[in-house]
C-alpha cells in the first residue's frame, strides 16, 4: 500500500454513499443481534424515508436476492458493501420489493438497485432499518461513520481505509 | 476430501446471522468449504455468496471439505449446523 499511496498520494480511502435518504444512525443501534454485533461486518445503518435504494459506490453488483430484499455491491477498490433493506424481511419472500438490478452489472454510485415500498414494510410489521455492512471488514483497519441525522441519498456515510 | 448432507431447519434458512456465524466458523480452518443447494454452490468462507444461495428451511444442503485439517473441519461444520441450523 505504501508504495501506492506515493504514487497518488495521500490514501483518501473508500467513500460510502447513503444508499437511500433518511437517518444515519449507528450499526450499535440496529435492533438485529446479526448486525449489532457485527456479525455480518461491520458498518453503518440508515432508516430510509424514501424508496429508492441505490448504488453507495461505483463498482460492481455482487449480488441481488432473488427476494429483493438485498443487495450487495463491490466497489472498485474490492470492499464488499451489503445493503439489507429492513430488518428480518426475508420473510416477506419478495413482497413489497422490486428489482432494478442484476448480479454482475457495473453501476455508478446512485444507480437504482431496488425500490422498497418501505410504507407497506411498515404496516406488515416490520422494521424498515436498512444496516449497510462491509462483508470483508477484516480487509480494512479503519473505519470512519459521518455525523449521525438526516443523509440524502449519494451522501457520504463511511469511510474505509485498508 | 470429505462430505455431509443437512436439512436445513432454521425458519429463514442460511441467511443473517446463522451465515455470519457460519462464515466465521469456516474461517477456523484451512480447508476449502463448499456449501451447495438450491442449485448453486458457494465458498463457505464469502458471506456474500453464500446467502445468496438462498438456501430456505426444509432445503438439503451439501457441504464438502477438502485440506489438511477437513478431518476436523468436517466434524466442526456438521456439529455447527447441527446447533445453527
Amino acid at each position: 500500500m505504501k508504495l501506492f499511496q506515493n504514487i497518488f498520494g495521500k490514501d483518501s480511502g473508500i467513500d460510502i454513499g447513503a444508499p437511500v435518504t433518511g437517518t444515519l444512525i449507528s450499526i450499535t443501534e440496529v435492533n438485529d443481534p446479526a448486525f449489532s454485533g457485527e456479525i455480518l461486518g461491520k458498518g453503518v445503518a440508515v432508516i430510509p424515508s424514501d424508496t429508492r435504494i441505490c448504488a453507495p459506490v461505483d463498482g460492481t453488483v455482487s449480488t441481488v436476492f432473488p427476494t429483493g430484499h438485498a443487495a450487495a455491491v463491490t466497489s472498485k477498490e474490492g470492499a464488499e458493501i451489503l445493503i439489507h433493506v429492513g430488518l428480518d424481511t426475508v420473510k416477506l419472500d419478495g413482497k413489497h420489493f422490486t428489482i432494478h438490478a442484476s448480479e454482475g452489472q457495473e453501476v455508478k454510485k446512485g444507480d437504482l438497485l431496488l425500490e422498497a415500498d418501505i410504507e407497506q414494510i411498515k404496516a406488515d410489521g416490520y422494521d424498515i432499518t436498512t444496516p449497510v455492512v462491509i462483508c470483508n471488514s477484516d480487509e480494512f483497519s479503519e473505519f470512519h461513520m459521518a455525523e449521525p441525522g438526516t443523509v440524502s441519498q449519494g451522501d457520504h456515510i463511511l469511510n474505509l481505509k485498508k | 476430501m470429505k462430505e455431509f448432507q443437512f436439512t436445513i431447519n432454521d425458519p429463514v434458512g442460511i441467511h443473517a446471522r446463522p451465515a455470519g456465524l457460519l462464515v466465521k466458523k469456516a474461517a477456523e480452518f484451512q480447508s476449502k468449504i463448499t456449501i451447495s443447494g438450491n442449485g448453486k454452490s458457494a465458498d463457505a468462507k464469502k458471506l456474500i455468496k453464500l446467502m445468496s444461495l438462498g438456501i430456505k428451511q426444509g432445503m438439503e444442503i451439501s457441504c464438502q471439505i477438502e485440506g489438511e485439517d477437513e478431518e476436523t473441519a468436517c466434524e466442526a461444520m456438521l456439529n455447527f449446523f447441527k446447533e445453527n441450523l
